[in-house]
């Protein structure tokens, strides 16, 4: 981690939002069961027990994506992060896990370190993934096998580069949200929330 | 750090049961704040509600307001538990209807089933039961949910079997039948290749293990030491054991040396036991552990007086208090008891509830039943018995008569109304 412990530079705090996804969506691609649990392998980091893929191919994307992220995040013209878990067969969109992206412009590369322990931050980091792991008490069970994809909201007039294409929010229609806990950089502020298909009930 | 919204769910998730279907986060938030609150009023209230329905209930599909009122159970009471009463819901929900062959194949039916199931000791028996009795035959459901029971319990074999039953039955959705016997078998692959991966990884990273009559290569330079650690490289290869008895080193001899006699190399000449020297006569006892000889510097030698003899360690002092002794010396040959431990019951060992499965409660249910129809009726209740003990709690005539009677002030407003409006557009 570049940051130190005094304050946050804009690259660090790039990185440390970047590292939170790469994360994150670990986490959540082994929590809702969309990759087989053999192919994880437990870490620890952040003080807590987090589950790592191991498939080589899910492995390249993910680090591909987030490097692409995180310079994003570094130009500070990202403004949503979503996961999209879709039905396999149905293509219909099931969860949406999104991350609201607030960047703080006036940061500059030479701007001087912002005032934020690295601890708190990581303890806010932590409460976001503890959540992570108990939205399964709400969540509806995923029967069918399942996709998932991911979708970067940039700023409008930004390169798309190659083998990323432009596509629709893939929103679930009669939904359900539920917000989740948020944590800030002081530079970047993430909010995430999970949607998911409203069950039938009364 | 709360501006996560609500976080009530998060506090409380290991009281949360996940469902199937998920929970409306909304009717979650209500039910863990009334519970905070401990007010039940409400929830009473909507509870009453659903009952009278399901007494009142006059149209043509009953299995509805059940269907509404166990989701709604669900929802309201996410611990399950007691109170909320869905064991009992789910059995009289499923028992209703056991005569009502319309019914048996509407997938509400089935899902009904398949819950009581879930809340049963033994699922499988409820899916044997359903099953002879023609429920939900044609309901791809039934055979995911039966499937997974196998599945849980390890047996693939049966798991599968009930995949084909569906097949054979024609159940419907085809499409979902076959999507999640394709699942089903993937896992079970996997589950194989990964055991067979297991072992292959086993046998590389083999812990090493002492092996039996291996000789040891010894420590020392003066005297043959058995190495502490008789793994890995302490032990001699059995290949080179088999030729160094051709120049045993002498400093080995405490080691008994073992030849193993192996046919393929028996041409190579036959290779003559050799008996070991022993180095000195065994003694007459061989006791282990004995006290070795050593420093005496931290021993203390008892001082002796000028008499000449040691010093005895004084007597201990007499205590300055008197000993409690009991007055009867003889202990009472029975702790004594205030109950009678043959009427005692509060330790009891639990009650094997073998008996009273609700599988059980169900083919009695079923037998009466048919035992009514057959034309001898044991017992007929003057009064309208299954209005009071039909749903989940027990009404009372008053409340049966005060839910007729509102209704009917309802339908007389309404009535009025209506001629009301009738008037004012004449």
């Amino acid at each position: 981690m570049t940051s130190t412990l005094n304050g946050i530079t804009l690259k660090g705090s790039a990185e440390l939002v970047a590292n939170f996804f790469s994360f994150g969506i670990n986490s959540i691609l082994y929590q809702r069961g969309i990759y087989p649990p053999e192919t994880f392998s437990r870490i620890t980091h952040y003080d807590m027990n987090l589950q790592l893929t191991t498939d080589p191919k899910l492995k390249n994307y993910l680090t591909k994506v987030v490097s692409q992220l995180k310079e994003w995040l570094f130009e500070c013209t990202v403004q949503k992060f979503v996961l999209v878990i879709t039905c396999l067969e149905t293509n219909e969109v099931l969860e949406r896990w999104q991350f609201d992206i607030d960047c703080d412009k006036s940061a500059k590369e030479s701007s001087a370190p912002r005032e934020k322990s690295i601890k708190i931050i990581q303890d806010e980091i932590r409460s976001v993934m503890r959540q992570i792991t108990a939205t399964v008490t709400f969540l509806p069970l995923l029967e069918t096998p399942c996709a998932f994809d991911l979708l970067v909201y940039t700023d409008k007039d930004l390169l798309v580069p190659d083998k990323w294409e432009a596509s629709g929010p893939q929103i679930i229609d009669q939904s359900e949200e539920v917000r989740l806990r948020s944590f800030a950089t002081s530079i970047h502020k993430v909010n995430s929330m999970v949607a998911y298909k409203r069950t039938d009930s009364v | 750090m709360a501006e996560g919204g609500d976080v009530d769910w998060e506090l409380s998730k290991e009281n949360i049961q996940p469902l199937r279907r998920g929970r409306a986060i909304s009717a979650l938030h209500q039910a863990l704040s009334q519970q905070q609150e401990g007010d039940s009023s409400a929830i009473n209230q909507q509870r009453q509600a659903f009952e009278s329905e399901l007494r009142m209930y006059d149209g043509d599909d009953p299995l509805n307001v059940w269907d509404r009122y166990i989701r709604w159970t669900e929802q309201t009471f996410p611990q399950g538990g007691k109170e909320s009463n869905l064991a009992t819901i789910l059995e009289r929900a499923v028992t209703r209807f056991t005569e009502e062959n319309t019914y048996f194949d509407d997938p509400r039916y089935v899902e009904l089933w398949i819950k009581f199931a879930g809340n049963c000791p033994e699922p499988l028996d409820i899916y044997r039961y359903i099953q002879a009795q023609g429920i939900g035959l044609k309901q791809a459901s039934l055979y995911i949910a039966w499937s997974e029971q196998y599945e849980n319990n390890g047996n693939y074999r049966k798991a599968d079997l009930v995949y084909q039953e569906g097949f054979k039955k024609g159940a419907e959705p085809h499409d979902k039948l076959q999507q999640f016997h394709k699942a089903l078998q993937a896992r079970v692959s996997r589950q194989v290749m990964m055991n067979v991966e297991e072992d292959d990884s086993d046998e590389e990273h083999k812990q090493p293990e002492r092996v039996s009559l291996a000789e040891l290569k010894s420590r020392g330079k003066k005297k043959a030491i058995a190495p502490i650690n008789r793994v890995g490289s302490a032990i001699r290869s059995v290949h080179s054991g088999m030729q160094s008895h051709a120049a045993p080193a002498l400093g080995n001899a405490s080691n008994s040396k073992l030849v193993v006699f192996d046919e393929n190399k028996s041409h190579a000449g036959p290779s003559e036991p050799k008996l070991e020297a022993w180095k000195a006569p065994p003694t007459s006892k061989a006791k282990e552990n004995k006290q070795k000889p050593g420093v005496w510097c931290d021993v203390k030698i008892p001082l002796k007086t000028k008499f000449g003899h040691t010093l005895m360690a004084p007597p201990p002092p007499k205590p300055a208090f008197q000993p409690f002794v009991e007055e009867s010396d003889q202990p009472p040959t029975m702790t004594p008891c205030k109950i009678n431990p043959a009427v005692n019951t509060v330790l009891s060992a639990r009650k094997p509830c073998r008996e009273e499965t609700p599988l059980k409660r169900l083919q009695d249910h079923h037998q009466q039943h048919n035992e009514a129809v057959s034309g001898k009726p044991q017992e007929q209740s003057m009064y309208c018995k299954e209005l009071l003990l039909s749903g989940a709690t027990e009404f009372c005539f008053e409340e049966l008569r005060a839910e007729r009677y509102f209704k009917k002030m309802r339908q007389e407003v309404g009535g009025q109304k209506d001629e009301a409006s009738a008037s004012a557009s004449n």
